[in-house]
C-alpha cells in the first residue's frame, strides 16, 4: 500500500509539474490583434471583466512570454513607437528601457505610482540608467479613467505631468466616486495652467495619442494594469502587476549588469 | 463470507474529494507563484518573477482590508506555497485525516472571507487564482460547494480510519 501511495505521490508531482510547465498556454487565447479587443483585467491588478457584468467572464489572454518571442521584435529605446516626449523621463540612450501601462483609476497603479515610481525616477531615472515612458491603458471598465487620461496627457502637453499625476493617483477614491476630474487637477495647477489644459482636453487632439498608447498595449499582450515592459540589449520583458521597489531594484540592478541575455 | 465492493459510495466521495481538492489547491498555489509573469530564465528574472507575482497576490490580499501590512505580507508569501503542499498531499493521500482537517479549516476561512467581502459590497478580486476574478456571488456559491466536500471528505476520512474498507485493511498474515 505505502509503495503505491508513493507511486501515486512520484505521478501526481510530475504531472502537476508538466501541468505547471504548460499554463500559460492554459491560458492563452487568439491572437489579440483586433482593435477592438476589450481588456480583461481589475483590482488588484485592474482587469476589465470586474464591473462588465453584461458581458461573459473572458478568460485573460497570458501578459507574459518567456521569452515574449511572439511578441514585437524587441525595440530599443530609439525604436520605440509613438513616444510621447512629455510623458517620457530619462535619457532615451539609457541601457533600460521601461513603459508601464497605467490606468489612472486602477488602485494597483496607485500603488506602483506611490511606492515605487518615485524612487525609480530619483535612483535610476534621473541619473541615466532607465528610460521610463507613461504609457496610457484606460481600461474600459473604469468610468472616468479615459477623462483622467486626457487631463493627465494635457497637463503633460504644458510641462506639469508629475504633479497632475500626483494629484490623480493621491485623490483617485474621492473622483473615482464623483468624477470630478477637472477639480483634482485644477487644485494643483494655477488658473492659467488649468484654462490650458482644459483647452487642450476640449481640443480633442489628445484621444488619438491616447488610443496609440491602448493599441500598443494591445500588441504586447496587456490585459492588465499596470503592466511594465522592460527592453534590454535586444530582449522585452513584460511584467504585469505591482512590484515593490526593492524587487526591481534587484531586478534593475541584475539586469544593467548582464552582459548579454 | 463478507462481500465487499471496492466502489463503495465513502471511497468514490473521498477519491472525489482527494482529486478535486488536491488539485484545485495545487493549482491554486501554482497559479499564484508562476501567473502571470512566467519568466523563467535566467534565474534572477525568475525570482523577479516570483516576487513580483507574489506582490500582486499580497496586493490582492490587502484589499481585503482585513489584515496588516505584515500579516498581508506574510499571508501573500506562505498561503501559495502552503496551498501547493497541502493540494500535493491531499493527492498523494498520506495521513489524509491531518491534511484534509487542515485544507477544511482553510476553506472555512476563505468562505469567511469571501462571504464578508461580499456582503460588505466590496468590489475586489476574490484571489482566490493568479487569473484576475470578480468576487460574486458564484464565488461564494463555489467555495461553500468546495467547503462542504471538504467537511464532507474529512468526517468520511476519519470513518475510513475507524472502520477500514475490506480491500484497504491492513493483510492478516
Amino acid at each position: 500500500m505505502n509503495r503505491r501511495r508513493i507511486l501515486a505521490g512520484i505521478v501526481s508531482v510530475v504531472f502537476l509539474g508538466l501541468v505547471a510547465l504548460f499554463l500559460p498556454s492554459l491560458h492563452k487565447t487568439a491572437e489579440p490583434a483586433a482593435p477592438t479587443m476589450q481588456p480583461v483585467a481589475q483590482p488588484p491588478t485592474e482587469t476589465a471583466a470586474t464591473r462588465a457584468e453584461s458581458e461573459p467572464p473572458s478568460i485573460p489572454a497570458p501578459v507574459v512570454e518567456a521569452k515574449v518571442a511572439a511578441l514585437p521584435p524587441a525595440p530599443q529605446s530609439a525604436a520605440l513607437p509613438d513616444v510621447d516626449p512629455h510623458k517620457a523621463f530619462g535619457s532615451r540612450n539609457a541601457p533600460v528601457t521601461m513603459e508601464v501601462f497605467s490606468d489612472y483609476q486602477c488602485p494597483a497603479c496607485k500603488t506602483l505610482f506611490t511606492t515605487t515610481n518615485r524612487r525609480l525616477m530619483d535612483d535610476y531615472v534621473s541619473n541615466g540608467r532607465v528610460y521610463l515612458i507613461h504609457r496610457d491603458f484606460p481600461l474600459p471598465m473604469h468610468a472616468h479613467s479615459k477623462v483622467a487620461a486626457r487631463y493627465a496627457r494635457a497637463a503633460a502637453q504644458i510641462g506639469k505631468v508629475e504633479a497632475a499625476e500626483q494629484a490623480l493617483f493621491q485623490n483617485q477614491e474621492k473622483w473615482e466616486q464623483n468624477g470630478d476630474v477637472d477639480g483634482t487637477v485644477a487644485a494643483v495647477l494655477s488658473p492659467a495652467e488649468m484654462a490650458k489644459v482644459r483647452a487642450l482636453v476640449k481640443g480633442g487632439t489628445l484621444d488619438p495619442m491616447i488610443d496609440k498608447d491602448y493599441a500598443l498595449g494591445q500588441t504586447y499582450r496587456v490585459n492588465q494594469t499596470p503592466t511594465t515592459v522592460f527592453h534590454c540589449k535586444g530582449q522585452t520583458y513584460p511584467y504585469s502587476g505591482v512590484m515593490t521597489y526593492d524587487t526591481l531594484k534587484t531586478f534593475l540592478d541584475q539586469l544593467l549588469s548582464q552582459k548579454s541575455l | 463470507m463478507m462481500q465487499s465492493n471496492p466502489f463503495n459510495l465513502r471511497r468514490a466521495i473521498l477519491w472525489i474529494g482527494r482529486l478535486v481538492l488536491g488539485g484545485i489547491f495545487a493549482y491554486a498555489g501554482i497559479s499564484k507563484i508562476f501567473l502571470p509573469n512566467t519568466h523563467l530564465w535566467p534565474m534572477f528574472i525568475l525570482r523577479f518573477s516570483i516576487s513580483t507575482n507574489l506582490s500582486t497576490f499580497a496586493q490582492q490580499v490587502e484589499s481585503y482590508k482585513m489584515l496588516s501590512p505584515a500579516a498581508v505580507d506574510f499571508v501573500a508569501h506562505t498561503l501559495p506555497f502552503t496551498e501547493l503542499i497541502l493540494g500535493l498531499l491531499l493527492l498523494i493521500g498520506w495521513q489524509l485525516r491531518i491534511w484534509a482537517s487542515l485544507i477544511t479549516l482553510i476553506m472555512l476561512g476563505f468562505l469567511g472571507v469571501v462571504s464578508r467581502a461580499y456582503l460588505l459590497h466590496m468590489n475586489i478580486n476574490c484571489g482566490c487564482f493568479a487569473t484576475p476574478e470578480p468576487l460574486t456571488g458564484m464565488t461564494i456559491a463555489r467555495d461553500g460547494a468546495l467547503t462542504a466536500l471538504a467537511v464532507l471528505m474529512t468526517i468520511l476520512a476519519f470513518v475510513e480510519a475507524r472502520q477500514p474498507h475490506p480491500w484497504s485493511a491492513p493483510e492478516k498474515v
